[in-house]
């Protein structure tokens, strides 16, 4: 027996002796998707995948991705970060350090994105996250950039918006306390009102905790406040329930809300009642043109309903990482300093026609763009009802 | 090796039996002797077998991720596994159990302190030149690392004083925000607590003492529900504990000084594997040591009948507050480890689906138990880590492997088994031919 243990291990060795020094590099272009796959928000999960999927279906059409005159073919690998903040670290790591992608598009949500962007800016990987709103992902990290507006842009657009359609001077807030986004944007929204309509023009700042489901109390206060406007950045599930429960109750004011809205179940949940309000997005599905439409209609067609922001963004921020790849010139090979170029080309992106807007980054990695105002229409439609830029 | 060791089923067929026979001699330190061999091998040579197999690179979770995305490639990654890891430290481990049982018999004379010492740094070896291939590998071992201190201390809990507690997640929140806030006050520029007071060297240094601020933290929130609860036993514990859990989680989401729910970030990176290695030897030592005392035994006492235990002059309130404070404790130090190596907290890491993942932990490796609580966190985290490019189908495998456990062993793989450090490191005989 130990003889056989002995032959083997001659072999082996003969064999290590023998083989060849790493393979020759192939000419391949990995993309790393961080994604929800799985956790609480699957459904973000998934438009991230599709939209990526279509991405590659394109490149593939065309025979590979052309940097510099060399075609190269194009992996899209996509990790699952549970949509848990250590697994979104655990997965960016992954795709870094084992899939030695290029360039990473994600993870979608803040909480993930701010510890993925922390590993992709340590280890040198342009990271984009289509969707994540907290300044904290994209701040003194040069390798960590975004594919949406921020809050402190949107709260002044739709205080704006408000006073200039309406010109109401006294508003009502409704947020969840516990979830990052509604609540950064409920503040950024308080403040932008009081600055254009004076101190106390908010007169109903009310709150409740994720998965509470009766508002009541909340809304009674805010009918009892004299408010003319209530501003609810929920998500679309809340938002149902928000606006049915407010016009029980007697509520007959507009209702305005945020980029959250922009889902396809909101009008399915909310139903008639939605119809006629208002809120800010990243793009308008209904009435969309050129590249736009192309997007919703392949979309539609092929996954069997009309993309939210999500997938739109999560486009976007692909074809920006296509941009950038692009933009290098031509790629060394040296993953290290390809990586470092694709950065510096991100950066340096100027008016990127994307199909949801125009964008050029900050020197921190955030886009200015436009954001648009939709007003749900009466066939439960989004419609696009005027666009608001920098 | 773990695999190898317990391999001793109430009933073994005959394979396993030869295989004991054949294994039975090798002390502990000859496997880690194996186990360091094979990963430098891997470290000198791994790439070039990677290559030579097939293989793009040397697989990083012993073959599994890379298996399950190119099934193609499975034969290679297990032939890799096969001869760099078992092959090599069964082979080594046989070939040096006869010096190496020379050396544990002269050692086991000595304090046992030595040895003991001898076998961690060893062990630290292992994992320093395993994690060194890939960060990736590191991360996941850390986290690891840290989700075996806290099976192991709601071990204490549920395992050895028999309640059923939900209150893992907040203790860890406690411990993570209470470092947390005392790093990044000192050491970090920071939008929420200004300028840095202390130069970034005094780090490290700090850093312990700032794990126990947080572990502190944590044991005072135990308190808190303590003096209530313990009026009650059984469910009524699990719904207080659970309500404690959600006060926290919402605690934090409204303290803004603390980032609220936006979270908490740019925690300095001193989380590194020897840190969490120490803190974890730490906290099993200090651990195994508390359940094998006397409180140890008199926790066990209540768990099994608390009338009786009174009866016998077990002053069972205070073992009971004692025993909760202490495994609140050993979690606040978790959660802190954990906020300084994913780097960024919010009160949602801390929830019902947290729980969930200690709870299944503690259940699948055994209750009871310190070999239970690594073999359960370990495992675990592995399992997760390897099947994560099935994505969704994952979450139907593991917990039903949950179930099949809690069929065929209803207290977990390695339950009711005492840790004897003495009898670990103690030379190995060959096993007689029972049976």
């Amino acid at each position: 027996m130990r003889k056989g243990f002995l032959a083997l291990v001659a072999v082996l060795v003969l064999g290590l002796a023998l083989a060849p020094c790493g393979l020759a590099a192939q000419k391949t272009i990995k993309i790393g998707i961080n994604a929800p796959i799985t956790g609480d928000i699957p459904k973000v999960g998934e438009g991230s995948k599709y939209a990526a999927e279509m991405w590659l279906e394109d490149i593939k059409a065309a025979g590979g991705l052309d940097v510099g005159g060399v075609k190269y073919d194009v992996e899209v690998i996509i990790e699952d970060n549970e949509s848990k903040p250590e697994s979104a670290a655990k997965a960016a790591t992954k795709l870094i350090t084992e899939d030695e992608v290029l360039a990473i598009v994600g993870p979608q949500s803040s909480a993930q994105a701010i510890p993925a962007g922390e590993m992709a800016n340590n280890f040198g990987t342009p990271m984009i996250s289509p969707w994540s709103t907290n300044p904290d992902t994209t701040k003194d990290r040069p390798f960590v950039f975004r594919g949406c507006f921020l809050d402190p842009f949107q709260g002044p657009v739709v205080a704006n918006f408000i006073k200039e359609e309406f010109g109401f001077t006294k508003a009502a807030v409704l947020y969840d306390v516990a979830s990052d986004y509604p609540k950064g944007l409920a503040e950024v929204f308080k403040e932008a009102w009081e600055k254009n309509n004076g101190p106390g023009s908010v007169v109903a700042f009310e709150s409740f905790t994720t998965k509470d489901a009766d508002f009541s109390s909340q809304l009674t206060n805010i009918i009892n406040s004299g408010a003319e406007v209530l501003f609810t950045p929920q998500y679309y599930n809340e938002v149902a329930l928000i606006v049915q429960q407010a016009h029980e109750l007697g509520w007959k004011n507009p209702i305005v809300g945020s980029d959250s809205w922009g889902s396809a179940e909101t009008v399915k949940l909310c139903g008639e009642e939605c119809y006629g309000l208002f809120f800010t997005t990243h793009y308008a599905a209904a009435g969309a043109t050129g590249a736009t439409k192309a997007f919703i209609d392949r979309y539609n067609q092929k996954y069997g309903y009309v993309p939210d922001d999500v997938g739109a963004l999560t486009w976007d921020s692909l074809r920006i990482v296509q941009a950038a790849i692009q933009g290098t010139g031509g790629l060394s090979g040296d993953l290290k300093k390809d990586r470092e170029a694709v950065k510096d080309a991100m950066a340096n992106i100027k008016e990127f026609d994307g199909i949801t807007g125009k964008m050029t980054f900050t020197p921190d990695g955030d886009p200015i763009k436009c954001a648009v105002i939709v007003r749900i229409s009466d066939k439960g439609e989004f419609e696009f009802y005027k666009s608001v830029c920098p | 090796m773990v695999e190898k060791n317990s391999a001793s089923p109430g009933n073994p067929p005959k394979r396993f039996l030869r295989l004991r026979q054949f294994l039975g001699d090798v002390p502990l330190l000859a496997w880690l002797f194996g186990g360091l061999i094979s990963v430098l091998i891997e470290q000198q040579v791994g790439e070039r077998l990677a290559n030579l197999l097939g293989l793009p690179k040397i697989p990083v979770l012993f073959g599994f991720m890379l298996a399950m995305k190119e099934p193609l490639l499975l034969p290679g990654a297990l032939a890799y596994v096969l001869v760099l890891y078992i092959l090599t430290i069964v082979l080594i481990g046989k070939i040096t159990a006869r010096p190496f049982n020379l050396m544990a018999a002269k050692m086991i004379q000595w304090p046992i302190a030595i040895p003991v010492i001898l076998h961690l740094v060893v062990l630290y070896a292992i994992m320093h030149f395993w994690a060194d291939i890939s960060l990736y590998r590191e991360l996941t071992l850390k986290l690891t690392l840290i989700a075996i201190m806290l099976t192991l201390s709601l071990n204490i809990i549920n395992g050895y004083m028999g309640e059923f507690s939900c209150s893992h997640p907040g203790f860890m929140s406690l411990g993570a925000y209470g470092a947390s806030a005392v790093m990044v006050l000192f050491f970090v520029n920071d939008r929420l607590f200004g300028d840095a007071i202390l130069p970034e060297v005094l780090g490290p240094f700090l850093f312990p003492l700032a794990l126990i601020l947080g572990g502190i933290v944590a044991a005072l929130g135990a308190l808190l529900i303590a003096i209530p609860s313990f009026k009650t036993r059984g469910d009524y514990l699990a719904i207080i504990s659970l309500a404690f859990m959600f006060i926290v989680k919402s605690l934090f989401e409204n303290l803004q000084f603390l980032g609220g729910a936006r979270g908490l970030k740019g925690q300095p990176d001193l989380a590194n594997l020897p840190t969490v290695f120490i803190w974890l030897v730490i906290c099993v030592w200090v651990i195994n040591n508390f359940v094998r005392s006397t409180m140890g035994k008199a926790l066990n006492a209540v768990r099994d009948d608390e009338l009786a235990a009174e009866a016998m002059t077990v002053n069972t309130r205070r073992t009971k507050m004692v025993a909760f404070l202490f495994a609140a404790f050993w979690a606040g130090v978790a959660g802190g480890l954990f906020a300084h190596t994913v780097r960024f907290i919010n009160p949602n890491t801390f929830g019902v689906q947290r729980l969930a993942e200690i709870l299944a932990m503690v259940y699948f490796g055994g209750l009871n138990s310190v070999y239970g609580s690594i073999v359960g966190a370990v495992s675990l985290n592995l399992l997760g880590e390897m099947l994560r490019p099935l994505a969704l189908f994952k979450w139907i495998i593991i917990p039903l492997l949950l179930i099949l456990i809690m069929i065929y062993r209803p207290t977990g793989l390695v339950a009711f088994k005492e840790f004897d450090v003495r009898k670990l490191i103690q030379p190995k005989r060959k096993p007689e031919k029972e049976v």
